[in-house]
């Protein structure tokens, strides 16, 4: 049998207004414009545009939200809690790349 | 259909209250839970046990799951007879659905409003582990899946899914790639789920990645460190010969550029991270009676002191 192939998107590539977030994660608008405000998830930033213009997302806000929407439904997290937790965990992942680098510089039998 | 004892699940007895479930569910979540949890079988355990809280947290569930009797977990089994038209279970198949299913379809046949509003299709993440080779060149990967789908009634149905999924030149440990439409098929004219595929980078015997840079080790025999050489070291897009320069020391970085994983996008000629070999000082496990010689002539004649710096 003939499989079809199937094209795949870089997540980085995603250009997102904030309905099409909602609809890719999930997520309630309302609780999505929390999370925005309190800067858990970013804006993508808008080079030479008006202040006035409709905020917009790049695929790192897609992990987010989906990460978030996760865990509202799996542990009943309200969003103040939400916002901790995200923020601990951006800072969790920052941390496990630089590890990630410094083992890979680290020579064979050292790491 | 086979059956799930959702109270073991949980650890929990058939008489627990609505409160013991949310403390035990709280606990269990946040042991197995795959975002937060290093224990190996994570993930399988988590879905195991939100499947068995979705069903015991809601009364009307879990009347009609004490309702199916106590079984031996993965015992075949059959509902009661007029257990699906007392709980709204609507039409379904006892031979082909699994229990989970029947649970999250359960009142679909009571006809009410909103019944055929449009659901999406569900969204689904698998972990892709690819070769640094992979990653240089790009590659295809075989999927295969148990979508979960609504059928032509709004049930709930397991479809088992093959397709190939192009993966570009240039991903890199950690990336994530979206593949829209790939999952789940929407319901009365929902849109499909998505597919997300979390790429990592399988272990190389030469070569560790940071991003796009890549790194490995360059043994050098003590000679070689001091008198400098030309050597030829893999990489993976063909070997390359190498300059070390006289004096070098353990530890030292001779870069490659351009000599890593290429970016995202990037074509043949396009940019590359670097390649850095870091260097090793090897010495010999076994010395012939010719090589002690020489090293006792080198140790009686030089005036290198590696420890000078401890006086």
């Amino acid at each position: 049998m003939r499989m079809e192939l199937s094209e795949v998107v870089w997540l980085e590539e995603h250009d997102l207004s904030l309905a099409e977030l909602a609809e890719i994660s999930g997520l309630p608008i309302a609780v999505l414009e929390d999370l925005v405000a309190a800067g858990a998830i970013e804006t993508r930033p808008l080079h030479g545009a008006a202040g006035s213009s409709p905020e917009r997302f790049g695929g790192t806000a897609i992990r987010t939200a989906r990460t978030a929407q996760r865990w509202i439904q799996d542990f009943e997290i309200d969003a103040r809690g939400l916002v901790l937790a995200l923020s601990l965990l951006d800072r969790v992942e920052r941390l496990e790349l630089q590890l990630r680098a410094l083992r890979a510089r680290l020579p064979d039998g050292r790491r | 259909m086979k059956y799930k004892d959702y109270y073991a699940t949980m650890g929990l007895e058939r008489a627990a209250s609505e409160e013991d479930i949310k403390k035990a569910y709280r606990r269990l979540a946040r042991k197995y839970h795959p975002d937060v949890s290093k224990e190996p079988d994570a993930e399988e355990q988590f879905k195991a046990v939100a499947e068995a809280y979705q069903t015991l947290k809601d009364p009307q569930k879990r009347a009609a799951y004490d309702q199916l009797g106590a079984h031996r977990p993965g015992e075949e089994f059959q509902p009661p007879p007029d257990w699906g038209t007392r709980f709204d279970a609507g039409a379904f198949s006892a031979e082909d659905l699994d229990l989970a299913d029947l649970f999250a379809q359960l009142h679909a046949g009571r006809g009410r409003p909103g019944a055929s509003r449009p659901r999406a299709g569900m969204d689904y993440e698998v972990a892709v582990p690819i070769t640094i080779e992979q990653a240089y060149q790009g590659t295809q990967v075989d999927l295969e899946l148990n979508l979960q789908e609504y059928d032509e009634h709004g049930g709930l149905r397991r479809v088992p899914q093959s397709f190939k999924a192009r993966i570009p030149r240039g991903a890199s440990d950690g990336q994530r790639l979206r593949v829209p439409g790939k999952g789940g098929k929407g319901a009365n004219g929902g849109r499909a789920g998505d597919l997300y595929l979390n790429i990592s980078l399988r272990p190389h015997q030469w070569y560790r990645a940071d991003g796009h840079d890549l790194y490995m080790d360059v043994p050098l025999s003590p000679w070689e460190a001091v008198l400098g050489t030309t050597i030829e070291v893999p990489t993976p897009g063909g070997p390359v010969r190498l300059r070390v320069p006289a004096g070098t020391r353990a530890g030292q970085h001779l870069r490659l550029p351009g000599r890593g994983l290429p970016h995202p996008r990037s074509d043949e000629h396009g940019s590359h991270g670097d390649l850095y070999g870091i260097v090793q000082i090897v010495v010999p496990s076994v010395v012939s009676d010719a090589d002690r010689a020489l090293y006792e002539q080198l140790a009686a004649s030089a005036s290198f002191d590696p420890r000078a710096h401890f006086v």
